[in-house]
């Protein structure tokens, strides 16, 4: 079981538009009692299922109907035999707190809202480390609606690792995640050392409209 | 054999997995198991008879995800009919029974998702439909109870099946949406289901406190269906033996289950190995009574003790409300709902109604709004049995009903809805002659009505009497006829009173002191359900003064948290050194109000935003474009602003002062897409600089936003998207718009819009920010 401590500030700062420049005195103690009202209410779950790849040409999974199609996932899964098919979440309690304090007070709510996205990534990277333990090398996290990768597999892969059942993870009508901060994502797995493939703008895309290039910055990925 | 029947056992029997069975016979993971009744019914048959063969009473249907969601395009009447078929078939010449077994539909409802209350009415409706050559209607492995009780709803409403509910709990005794086990049971046990219990979750070992959990909270036959353990993410095996799975229900015995089966991992092994270890045992028998309880699916409240309801979400008398409830402003409803929770309610009244608005519109919007930011469970106060109907249907939980009263068209009227809908009630002590003026007959229609509501199944549990309260200024010998009933109805009927507490003192000076002096008295004469205000702190303290006192607060914990570490409160002019500008610019939300005030003595309302909070938010929004400040920082100027707005709103509404309304603006998040923290710091801001904002909320309906356009001739539209899927439904908004020919400019924003994207889909406008929509909204409408 993933238990958060605390939430990567510096990220969470990112996403509100920080820069080194402003004077955050006035506006910590918000900062402060926010993360901790977060960390009360998150719950994080995952789950996930190994498959091995049959064929690298259709990417076919054995035993699994999920089809990962696209360019993008061949490349990104090069060199793998197997895949982890994740999925993790903050669960809904998240989604009620900030929704509560979009009627109290938008602030705290863009700030939870903001550390809340920091805070799911941590919470995958932990998972990761826990699997980790388990398997080989591993890629990045390569998730729907990423590169050429289909957004509206999310329900077949909800499905495949039966994820509403193991951690309540749901998908509306428009590809949206429910609960708000949950993540889908594809991890190659293989025995020998994999390649550092570059994660980068190049294949995103984002990257015409996105909010951290046009300031000169980078979402990190 | 028929359900009741079956009710004589000892234990009943259930089934095993059926996914578990087909994935061992080659199902791929993500595949569809429904169709297979199609496809391969022998397959299928065949699994029901080894778990009908080991001991299975009743078995279920393959139909668990079959509902229009889930089957996509596939013929949902078909693939249900198909496998209830199979089942029929594996019973023929056994006295096993099918259920219809149906799964959570795999879409999060409203407040929280988008998949409305009644659409799921809708997708429940068609299963229980071409379900109907079934026995038995199962809902398992649910986690949200929203979702459970549209379904309850739906096999009531069109079938008369008995109905088992079983719902999936984790370790912290909750289920993935937070919905606590008393919610559940009581909920459910007002609902009228046949039996409740737990499916799924975890491993039977790690079933235990939750099944002893719920064996507290009702009468009702308790069900258990465990998972075979945890399964191993590479050859999904599960980890719990059948021998130990029977060991494990057979210490769950003595919680009094009565119905056993097995969820995900399961086989007919584990069903034949608890058939064998339950085979001498007769079910505990436990001695139990059920508490007087409400309830949201987070929060149950017990009226074990006095509880504190707020009265505040009311228009009686506050024209700051009216005009909300005109607006349809939702909103403003919600901020009084969690205003009052923190300042100690535990329940709310909702009462919406007002001539000319449609209350039962308003009344099923807040009631759905308010369950999506609050715990505090609900008091439907309505007079009107239709809006009462519409909002019980879409309460989430028990609710309380306000009120029936002893006249007969009441009595005939209300309760059956009460009852229909499972929640407790309120009974007014006057009947067509009025309120009577002494105690005793005020006693005798507090016994009328429990009567009455005894007789058509409502428990004793769920009678709230209210003795009414009088105003003493014009009945004061009344009073204490009132407390005098009051103390009678709870000692001698046995029945928890209520009162509306702030009507004593009106038409008298320091209406507070009178209130609170009541409410003391009446608090010790049984009083278990004040209703009051729970703003004023001395209302609330009384009632948590008089818990600590007469006990029930143990070791004063919940006092002392109230009020241990707050310094003693002074209302104080020490900050006349801070102007307006300064506490804007510092986020100082807290002293806005009351150097707003101060101001007030000294300039108009429309001064003060002219002068003041439009050019500390113009310096604000400067410096966010220069990037000295960021965006929580503005939104926190904004914030304290807006608090500034609220007591020059107050102001207006007394002086009739329509000068501070610059024009209406519409937004809204577009169809599809549910981001709404960009679309709503935008409000807060156009609402900064005078504009009205007419907030459809998100995933909103083309024609909503048309229509919210043409009645309110708005000359200005603002549209939000955050993802590249919902982009489309913001151009076809944008159509309509044009297609009805509406003047009005059209502006979006959202994070995936570019201004050449914009310009393409038909926008007028390009708003990059929260802060250039003021821009444009000077700009359009000045």
């Amino acid at each position: 079981m993933i238990k958060l401590t605390g939430i990567n500030k510096a990220e969470a700062l990112r996403y509100m538009g920080y820069n080194k420049s402003i004077d955050l005195t006035d506006i910590e103690p918000l900062l402060k009692s926010c993360e901790r009202e977060l960390l009360s209410v998150i719950k994080p779950r995952y789950c996930y299922r190994i498959f091995h790849i049959e064929s690298r040409e259709n990417m076919i999974l054995k035993d699994c109907s999920l089809h990962l199609s696209g360019k993008d996932i061949r490349a990104h899964l090069q060199g793998c035999d197997k895949v982890i098919i994740f999925a993790a979440t903050l669960s809904a309690g998240t989604d009620k707190l900030i929704n509560m304090y979009k009627i109290k007070d938008m602030t705290s709510a863009l700030i939870l809202d903001c550390m809340a996205s920091a805070a799911i990534e941590q919470v995958c990277d932990m998972a990761e480390k826990e699997i980790k333990e388990n398997t080989g090398n591993m890629t990045w996290r390569f998730s729907p609606g990423y590169g050429d990768l289909p957004i509206d597999l999310q329900s077949d892969f909800i499905r495949s690792i039966n994820a509403e059942k193991l951690i309540g993870l749901t998908v509306t009508d428009s590809n949206i995640l429910m609960p708000r901060k949950s993540v889908t994502a594809v991890i190659g797995l293989s025995d020998s050392e994999l390649t550092k493939r570059r994660k980068g703008c190049a294949a995103c895309n984002m990257a015409d409209r996105c909010q951290y290039r046009k300031r000169g910055e980078h979402c990190g990925f | 054999m028929d359900f009741n029947e079956l009710l004589k056992k000892d234990h009943i029997i259930l089934d095993g997995a059926m996914g578990t069975m087909l994935q061992a016979q080659g199902l791929q993971a993500g595949g569809i198991p429904e169709l297979l009744s199609i496809t391969e019914p022998e397959k299928i048959i065949n699994i029901h008879k080894s778990y009908i063969a080991a001991g299975s009473h009743i078995i279920y249907a393959n139909t668990f995800g079959a509902n229009r969601y889930k089957l996509k395009e596939r013929n949902v009447e078909e693939i249900v009919k198909a496998s209830v078929k199979c089942a029929k078939k594996a019973c023929e010449g056994t006295n096993a029974l099918a259920a219809l077994d149906i799964g959570p539909i795999g879409q999060l409802l409203e407040p929280m998702g988008t998949l409305s209350f009644e659409e799921a009415y809708d997708i429940f409706k068609e299963i229980v439909l071409a379900g109907k050559d079934a026995d038995i209607i199962v809902y398992e492995t649910m986690t949200d109870l929203y979702e459970v009780k549209a379904g309850v709803l739906a096999a009531k409403e069109n079938t008369s099946k008995p109905i088992i509910v079983t719902m999936t709990f984790e370790e912290n005794m909750r289920t993935f949406t937070g919905c606590s086990i008393s919610s559940m049971a009581i909920t459910l046990e007002g609902l009228g289901v046949n039996a409740i219990g737990v499916n799924c979750s975890l491993g039977p070992k790690e079933l235990y406190p939750i099944i002893e959990e719920m064996s507290k909270w009702t009468d009702l036959p308790i069900v258990v269906k465990p998972n075979a353990g945890l399964p191993d993410p590479v050859t999904n095996k599960y980890n719990v033996t059948p021998n130990e799975f029977a060991e494990y229900i057979a210490e769950m015995n003595k919680f009094g289950i009565r119905f056993v089966g097995g969820c995900c991992g399961t086989d007919p092994d584990y069903i034949r190995a608890a058939v064998k270890a339950l085979e001498d045992m007769k079910p505990a028998v436990i001695q139990k009574e059920i508490p007087s309880a409400i309830c949201s699916p987070a929060n149950t409240v017990t009226v074990d003790m006095p509880r504190i309801i707020g009265e505040r979400i009311n228009p009686t008398g506050k024209k700051l409300f009216k005009e909300a409830l005109k607006n349809k402003d939702i909103d403003y409803i919600l901020s009084q709902a969690i205003e009052q929770i923190q300042g100690g309610a535990e329940i709310l009244d909702v009462n919406v109604g007002l001539p000319e608005t449609d209350e039962k519109e308003m009344m099923t919007a807040a009631v759905k709004a308010i369950q999506g930011v609050a715990d505090a469970p609900l008091q439907i106060d309505t007079t009107d049995p239709d809006v009462l109907e519409a909002a019980l249907r879409v309460y989430n939980g028990k609710p309380i009903v306000n009120s029936v009263n002893g006249e007969e068209k009441s009595l005939d009227t209300v309760l059956p809805i009460v009852k229909k809908y499972g929640a407790a009630v309120v009974g007014l002590t006057l009947d067509k002659d009025g309120i009577p003026a002494k105690a005793k007959k005020r006693i005798e229609i507090a016994e009328k009505i429990m009567n009455r509501a005894l007789a058509i199944g409502i428990p004793k549990r769920d009678i709230y009497i209210d003795c009414l309260t009088l105003t003493a200024s014009a009945e004061q010998s009344a009073v204490m006829e009132t407390l005098k009933a009051v103390e009678y109805v709870k000692k001698h009927l046995g029945l928890h009173t209520v009162l509306g507490v702030s009507n004593i003192s009106f038409g008298l000076p320091s209406r507070t002191l009178i209130n609170s002096a009541f409410l003391t008295m009446a608090l010790t004469k049984g009083l278990d359900l004040p209703i009051i205000n729970p703003n004023i702190e001395a209302m609330t303290g009384a009632v948590r003064a008089y818990r600590l006192l007469a006990g029930h607060d143990i070791n004063s914990s919940e006092f002392i948290e109230a009020y241990g570490s707050t310094e003693p409160v002074q209302i104080q002019g020490s900050h006349a050194e801070h102007t307006l500008e300064y506490a804007i610019e510092k986020g100082l939300k807290g002293e806005a109000g009351e150097i707003t005030s101060a101001l007030l003595k000294t300039k108009t309302p429309m001064d003060i935003i002219n002068e003041i909070i439009i050019p500390s938010l113009d310096k604000a929004g400067n410096a966010f474009e220069k990037g000295r400040i960021f965006l929580p920082q503005l939104i926190l100027s904004a914030g304290v602003a807006q608090e500034a707005f609220e007591i020059l709103k107050a102001e207006i509404a007394r002086s009739d002062d329509k000068s501070i309304d610059k024009g209406k603006i519409v937004i809204a998040t577009v169809k599809g897409d549910v981001h709404d923290i960009g679309k709503n710091i935008v409000k807060v801001l156009l609402e900064n600089y005078g504009y009205t904002v007419i907030d459809l909320g998100k995933d909103v309906e083309y024609e909503a936003v048309v229509n919210a356009v043409r009645e309110n001739k708005c000359r200005l539209v603002g549209l939000s998207a955050l993802m590249t899927t919902t982009l489309g439904a913001m151009e076809n908004t944008i159509k309509l718009i044009r297609e009805n020919s509406l003047d009005c400019k059209i502006m979006v924003g959202g994070a995936v819009l570019t201004p050449d994207y914009a310009k393409s889909i038909g926008a007028d406008y390009y708003s990059k920010d929260a802060k250039q929509s003021v821009d444009i909204a000077k700009e359009v409408l000045g």
